[in-house]
């Protein structure tokens, strides 16, 4: 095993609001191998964007990252000065962003945003640079890219934007790239096109790639390795086999079942995952998926679950875990996936009383 | 580069200002001509004197054939002569005091530019610091004091109380064309004049700013590593002076009416000095000139602000 091109360890990031202290990021822990694909998973609103922002300092006020360490060839990001960070950045660690259109500048040309970003750092000679734009856009696929380098982001449609700025994240040879949600404005073509453009480059240019998604299908397209993160945290870790046929925390294991299948039954409805994410300013106690866990036991309301090794290479943050579930609770055949439906606990003074809650854990409830 | 489509835009702009320029004039001249008194009131003249004059300058005719008589040498170059200094020529008079004028709203028009963005950009980078609060402060002080308030209070100041600072620079001789020490000389009354119009450039620029620092393009600057004072400037500052530029118009438009009160004030002998002369005097004719002149500045003005737009935004085109 390689040493690791990022650590971050023990990450927290909150946001100081008026509102209160939201905790976005709260104590993320993760490293990628070189030329590594890793893909973290979550809903909006999980700390996957503010996690990969945290990385290049790119976090605005309110926000701030409060702990942690962010280890990049041996040097902690969080502890260099504004001008060594802006040195990495765009040069070994590159990113690229969500909605390809309003992240590029309306007001300026495309190949200029691409030659800016090699001018900006001394990787690539400046007599090189527009030769390089060019054959960058080529690269990733732009036709009549000599002319097109030319054109203002108005004239590019969504999936050729994309791609410029996927020309713009390459142009320096990063070590890592990191792609926020690069697919999500795209329609369903040129996201496979893209993810295939990805694949290709990482392949190429041996850059490792942190792929940030909702989606569990592009994940399962590029990436390796998969990080999947529920209300700040990180609930799972695991190959991406791992993660689709064995999850063991229950949210990735609802998350999956709530992807729509092509071969699944048509009358069977789709499961969606009860409630919502929870307050990232007044968390609950203990495992923050409880309000909405099938699986939850009287432990989950009082003390917070560690990540901990639940197969080689495959890390997860639950008290019950799947294997569990499936084994005591009837995970395999239960319909009902409401709060407690599955292990029958409910917080004190609601349906059921704290005292039945073992026996009820010990008795699968359907079957 | 301009383009043919941009080419055909300006030609239907300048038809537009000359139809505009048609209808200033034909109703500036009908109403200064019914105003009651008249250019020769003072001078005692009477009956058969009285018609003599009237039939020289050719004011005994039809209304109508004097607006004629007046559009068709005015389409030569010649606006005619004036009634108060009898028989002067207007067309270099005026000339003389749009050179005096131009510079001084010029001038104006430089301070807001730059101070106006300056103070907006700085305030939105120190948002809420003692930075931002004295610009913006500045800047309301600019855009709600009425520029004859600070006009006369400059001239107590540096006229009065310091004549020896200025050297005595605030006089403006009757004829001066403003050719020589010019910015010396024009520099307080192109301040006072640009004053206003740097608060609301600030105003907008700060506003503009604040929105633009917000956008994902400005997050996807930074994150390529460029320097700060280059997002700001080349991303953040462009995309902010789209709508600087659409109160461009007006503010020229306000430069140019402050220009009127400042010129008076201070004694310049430019277009808006004349401007209030003339009315006084009945001097139908240079008011007419006059009107016309500022038609034609305000419809250039606009012109140029619109062809602006797509030097700064691509995606306007005409």
């Amino acid at each position: 095993m390689t040493d690791p091109i990022l650590e971050v360890r023990n990450l927290s990031t909150h946001f100081f609001t008026d509102d209160g202290e939201v905790k976005a990021v709260r104590g993320v822990s993760f490293s990628v191998a070189p030329g590594e694909t890793l893909g973290i998973v979550g809903e909006s609103g999980c700390g996957k964007s503010v996690t990969a922002m945290s990385v290049l300092g790119l976090v605005q006020r309110p926000g701030k990252v409060v702990s942690g360490e962010i280890m990049f060839r041996g040097h902690d990001l969080l502890k260099l000065t504004r001008e060594e960070l802006r040195n990495i950045r765009g040069r070994d660690i590159a990113m690229i962003f969500q909605d390809p259109l309003s992240s590029l500048n309306p007001v300026l040309r495309v190949g200029y945003q691409i030659d800016e970003a090699m001018y900006a750092h001394d990787k690539i000679a400046s007599n090189a640079v527009e030769r390089r734009g060019i054959d960058l856009l080529k690269q990733v696929r732009v036709s009549d890219a000599e002319r097109r380098i030319k054109d203002f982001p108005h004239q590019f449609s969504g999936g050729m934007r994309q791609r410029a700025m996927i020309a713009m994240g390459l142009s320096n040879k990063p070590d890592l790239l990191i792609a926020d949600e690069p697919t999500t404005a795209l329609d369903v073509t040129v996201q496979a096109q893209i993810l295939e453009l990805l694949r290709d480059l990482n392949e190429q240019t041996g850059a490792a790639i942190i792929l940030i998604t909702h989606n569990l299908g592009v994940v399962a397209g590029l990436c390796k390795r998969v990080l999947v993160m529920y209300a700040g945290e990180i609930v799972e870790e695991g190959t991406v086999e791992q993660i689709f046929e064995s999850p063991q925390h229950p949210y990735t294991w609802s998350l999956l079942r709530s992807v729509p299948r092509i071969d699944a039954n048509r009358g069977h409805r789709l499961l969606s995952i009860e409630g919502l994410p929870p307050d990232l300013i007044d968390l609950p106690q203990g495992c923050k998926f409880n309000p909405r866990c099938p699986f939850r036991v009287e432990r989950c309301f009082t003390e917070s679950p560690p990540i901990e090794q639940v197969a080689p290479a495959q890390h997860a943050a639950c008290w019950v875990t799947m294997e569990r579930a499936y084994a005591e609770m009837g995970a395999g055949t239960i319909t009902d996936t409401s709060p407690g439906a599955a292990s029958g606990v409910h917080p004190a003074g609601r349906s059921l009383p704290p005292a039945e809650v073992p026996a009820a854990i010990a008795e699968p409830v359907s079957d | 580069m301009p383009t043919r489509g941009t080419l055909i835009y300006i030609a239907q702009r300048l038809l537009l200002i000359v139809f505009t320029l048609l209808a200033v004039s034909f109703l500036v001249f009908i109403t200064v001509h019914s105003l009651p008194g008249s250019a020769f009131e003072s001078e005692r003249v009477h009956g058969k004197a009285l018609q003599l004059v009237l039939h020289q300058y050719g004011l005994d005719r039809p209304i109508l054939v004097q607006y004629w008589s007046f559009l068709t040498s005015a389409i030569q170059g010649n606006l005619g002569v004036s009634f108060q200094i009898r028989g002067l020529p207007i067309t270099p008079l005026v000339m003389r005091e749009l050179s005096v004028s131009a510079e001084l709203g010029g001038t104006a028009l430089l301070i807001t530019i730059g101070i106006g963005t300056t103070f907006g950009v700085l305030a939105a980078m120190r948002q809420n610091t003692w930075v931002d609060y004295t610009l913006t402060s500045i800047a309301v002080v600019g855009y709600s004091v009425p520029s004859f308030v600070l006009a006369g209070l400059g001239e107590l100041i540096f006229a009065y109380w310091l004549p020896t600072v200025t050297n005595g620079a605030i006089q403006y001789p009757a004829n001066w064309t403003g050719t020589y020490g010019t910015l010396v000389e024009l520099s307080l009354p192109a301040i006072i004049l640009g004053f206003y119009t740097s608060g609301q450039v600030t105003r907008i620029t700060r506003a503009a700013m604040l929105e633009v620092l917000q956008q994902d393009y400005i997050r996807t600057a930074r994150a390529k590593g460029l320097k700060t004072r280059v997002v700001t400037v080349r991303h953040a500052l462009r995309n902010a002076l789209i709508p600087v530029i659409s109160i461009l118009g007006p503010l020229v438009i306000s430069i140019i009416t402050g220009s009127v009160i400042i010129e008076n004030i201070f004694g310049i002998p430019g277009l808006g000095k004349e401007f209030v002369e003339s009315i006084l005097g009945a001097d139908y004719n240079v008011t007419v000139a006059v009107f016309t002149v500022y038609a034609l500045l305000i419809g250039i003005a606009n012109l140029i602000v619109d062809l602006l737009y797509t030097v700064v935004d691509p995606r306007i085109r005409y």
